[in-house]
């Protein structure tokens, strides 16, 4: 005999499975979530109530350990690293955020474009993508930001201008696609012109993928902005930035000083990661895979 | 044509009902108190329009429904005689891939072509598909695999030749070989027709047909009533997820024709008849009326369509017309 | 007053995609003025490829289209806009015919944006919502909140918006129910009526095709290797 009740029943076992990963998943993002918002937070709001003095060099206070009154200990000019850290952290998402921008809105113009004109502009695209693809980022942000004077707006355009690539190519392969649809040729046959076919259809199917990749770049442009101030080519030395600070402390880092190093490279990794994991999120949630949506 | 003996129905489906919760909290009743049998060597034609929540139904009997249903009832595969059946809406993922899907149920796709895996050759995708149901090995499989394709009326000749190389008549053959592999009892067809022109039409309503003849129950999935009327034994209508009337097929399509307004409005609409619509749009699933969903639609309609009828002698209307013969 | 030009005249049509063997070889057709021709081919003969070139939206690789008597020379967005618009097209699957992001409403409406005639937009759009059967009700909808059929409705009142002198139809009925398909020739009749608009559809459904147009031609029965995606 089975029952005649009826049951709910939740398509089998792939439940449990299913329910767990959700559960670690809802964590992670929750935590990266919260990371983001208290680096974002103290980069926005520290500096306003404790500026930073820049001349505040205390050489009597040099390499101090961690302490109370200094909780990531001092530098080798006797300087508070929790302070200057949370100063460079602004500079580093402020360089971060709009060099994303800048490679991400350079990426889908020039993807989109190469998509929805083809032909001769996308074969010029391409050939400029291989280019950029060849040539070590790192290498061709140097160049770039040789050519200025150090500063922020150098280093912001030499990582904006070298990491549009992966963009345009995702965006690219994004209107390809969507260009062979129906849709397209019924907005075609309606009148629509080719400026009107890419802003009313193509690129509002790809934002949600170019958005994530230029979220995705920002952890990505934190450290190409850590590692060309840490060469010296970036931010001046004179301004916190989390590479320059970490370029000091290479002299006490080798004498068993590990604060001045430690802490400013927790604020590079522990920010990005949370990023990253936002990022994460955010693909689950546009994954095409995902069969939430119902069919009639 | 009406059975003499009625032996146990292979697939017993008893008030089965599946809604989708949506994310909005909407609440969509895409299947609702769905019941009828289906026996050995028997065919019922499952008719609606899109969106009348017959897709929905084979999902629920597949076991292929997206994380948001909640399904009722049952729905009970008998795979032999003194075997417990399975309860399909409740069967858990291991019966379904182990137990049911390929050894019980077949499925015949909607669309061959994107059924079958393009970078193999269907001779490999057969011998894979019989080592995984029957664990053959070596010369045997070759033999197996030659067999099913034979079963199939899948020229032998045409074996290494990858899907892409078919034409879609026989990418719809080697995608019933492939179902048919596990010998299942059951096949459920989803839409085997559209898209398809007159003569694969009727190749692949053959085709079916022959199987169902061999002592398959076939459960066929269409909007399209020409072939319906060519392949089924029995006709089940559906309409906003109930099934408004289940029928022998052949008083349906000739005389007396369907007794539901709904089903003799769907008759009238085909381009051999009268070739007029039905007013209207059905409602939505998510707005599904108290009463008779058909009733704002119906010529019939009266103040008792406000109550819900049930599916009386194979007919869920009020206003059922006397038959005028048994 | 001499004859009128035929709406549509293909002549020699021969037309395939990248650098793959041609699915269209050597095709010519002529519809007149004011006619419903049905085209009846076999599924994956290049029905659907014929139809995009007849509405300028495909190039062939050899043959001529002509429009009211008037020689295509460009397609796609190198067709100038009015002799683009002169034809409406309505596909097979409404869900690929779509834009996922458009309400209904839009869907319908883009041509009129597009083409910067935005007068009468919303006094239009009703009447084509009421024309079709789809009701204002569902006018605020997305297409995966409506079934097909509702959808390909919306789809043929989008074809119809710029009020096209020549409409292709390429098997607009194939995923719909008897109804829904009685219920849009109905429309598409009503407006030949109104508008003297001629009808090239493209079809396998003969019955169907016999019933709704004036003349049927079959399409040359030559199966390749290859069937339509």
């Amino acid at each position: 005999m089975t029952s005649t009740r009826p049951r709910p029943t939740d398509n089998g076992p792939r439940r449990p499975r299913d329910t767990t990963r959700r559960g670690t998943r809802t964590v992670r993002v929750w935590t990266s979530a919260a990371l983001a918002a208290a680096a974002a937070l103290a980069a926005l709001l520290v500096p306003l109530l404790a500026p930073l003095d820049q001349q505040a060099v205390d050489l009597t206070a040099k390499l101090l350990a961690p302490s109370a009154d200094h909780p990531f200990g001092t530098d080798e000019l006797g300087r508070d690293i929790l302070l200057r850290s949370v100063h460079g952290l602004r500079v580093s998402l402020l360089v971060g955020i709009t060099a994303a921008l800048v490679a991400s809105v350079l990426g889908l113009l020039i993807g989109a474009a190469a998509g929805a004109l083809g032909g001769r502009t996308d074969r010029l695209v391409m050939r400029a993508v291989d280019t950029f693809t060849a040539v070590p980022h790192l290498l061709m942000g140097i160049f770039i930001v040789a050519m200025f004077r150090p500063g922020i707006w150098p280093v912001i355009a030499s990582v904006g201008l070298t990491h549009w690539v992966s963009t345009a190519r995702i965006v690219r392969a994004e209107v390809l696609s969507l260009r062979s649809r129906p849709y397209i040729d019924a907005a075609v046959s309606g009148g629509a012109s080719r400026l009107r076919v890419a802003r009313r259809h193509l690129v509002p199917a790809v934002l949600p993928q170019a958005g994530l990749a230029a979220v995705l770049m920002v952890p990505h442009a934190i450290w190409h902005e850590s590692a060309l101030s840490f060469l010296g080519l970036g931010i001046p030395a004179h301004q916190a930035s989390l590479g320059t600070m970490i370029n000091g402390a290479r002299g006490s880092l080798l004498t068993g000083e590990w604060w001045p190093t430690l802490f400013p490279g927790l604020f590079i990794v522990v920010p990005t990661l949370a990023i990253a994991g936002l990022a994460g999120a955010w693909r689950e949630r546009i994954n095409p895979r995902r069969r939430s949506e119902l069919v009639l | 044509m009406t059975t003499t003996t009625a032996p146990a129905p292979l697939l017993s489906v008893r008030g089965l009902a599946v809604r989708f919760l949506m994310p909005g909290g909407a609440d969509i009743a895409a299947v609702n108190d769905v019941s009828f049998d289906l026996s050995a060597g028997e065919c019922l034609a499952l008719v609606g329009e899109s969106g009348c929540g017959k897709s929905v139904l084979a999902g629920a009997l597949l076991g292929l429904l997206p994380g948001n249903a909640r399904t009722r009832g049952s729905a009970l595969l008998s795979s032999e005689p003194g075997v417990v059946p399975i309860d399909l809406p409740a069967a858990d993922e291991r019966t379904l891939a182990r137990t049911v899907r390929g050894r019980l149920l077949g499925l015949v796709p909607q669309s061959p072509a994107g059924h079958l895996t393009p970078v193999r050759t269907v001779r490999s995708q057969l011998r894979e598909t019989i080592r995984a149901l029957h664990g053959t090995r070596g010369r045997d499989l070759a033999a197996a695999t030659e067999a099913a394709a034979e079963r199939a009326a899948f020229p032998a000749d045409h074996l290494d030749r990858y899907p892409h190389q078919l034409s879609g008549g026989l990418a719809q053959r080697a995608a019933t070989a492939l179902a048919l592999v596990g010998d299942a009892p059951l096949l459920i067809a989803d839409e085997p027709t559209t898209g398809l022109d007159r003569d694969l039409v009727a190749r692949t309503v053959g085709e079916l047909r022959r199987h169902t003849d061999e002592g398959r129950a076939l459960l066929v999935i269409t909007h399209d009533l020409a072939a319906a009327e060519r392949i089924a034994d029995r006709v089940a209508v559906m309409y906003a997820g109930r099934i408004v009337e289940l029928t022998d097929a052949a008083p349906f399509f000739g005389t007396p024709g369907p007794r539901h307004p709904y089903a003799a409005g769907l008759l009238r609409a085909l381009p051999e008849r009268d070739f007029t619509p039905i007013p209207g749009q059905p409602p939505g699933l998510d707005a599904l009326p108290a009463g008779c969903a058909f009733a704002p639609r119906c010529p019939r309609a009266t103040a008792v369509c406000a109550e819900p009828p049930d599916l009386i002698d194979g007919t869920a209307c009020h206003h059922v017309p006397e038959p005028a013969d048994v | 007053m001499s004859e009128p030009a035929p709406a549509l005249e293909l002549t020699g049509i021969t037309a395939g995609y990248e650098r793959r063997p041609p699915v269209v070889r050597d095709i010519s057709l002529r519809v007149a003025a004011g006619e419903a021709l049905g085209l009846l081919g076999p599924s994956g003969c290049g029905k659907s490829t014929l139809a995009r070139v007849a509405a300028l939206l495909h190039r062939p690789r050899a043959g001529t289209v002509h429009l009211a008597g008037r020689r295509a020379t460009g397609f796609r967005h190198r067709a100038p806009r009015a002799q683009r618009t002169r034809v409406g097209v309505v596909f097979q699957q409404p869900r690929q015919a779509a834009d996922p992001r458009l309400t209904l409403h839009d869907l319908i409406a883009e041509p009129l944006r597009a083409t910067g005639d935005t007068t009468a937009l919303p006094a239009r759009v009703a009447a084509l919502a009421d024309a079709t059967g789809l009701g204002t009700e569902l006018l605020y909808r997305r297409p995966h909140q409506v079934s097909d059929g509702q959808l390909q409705r919306a789809c043929l009142a989008r074809a119809l918006v710029l009020r096209p002198a020549l409409l292709i139809c390429d098997e607009m009925t194939a995923m719909l129910d008897a109804s829904t398909t009685a219920a849009l020739v109905a429309v598409v009749e009503d407006y030949r009526r109104d508008t003297g608009a001629a009808l090239l559809t493209v079809g396998h459904d003969r019955a169907l095709l016999h019933r709704w147009c004036d003349r049927l031609q079959e399409f040359p029965r030559e199966r390749p290797l290859t069937p339509a995606p």
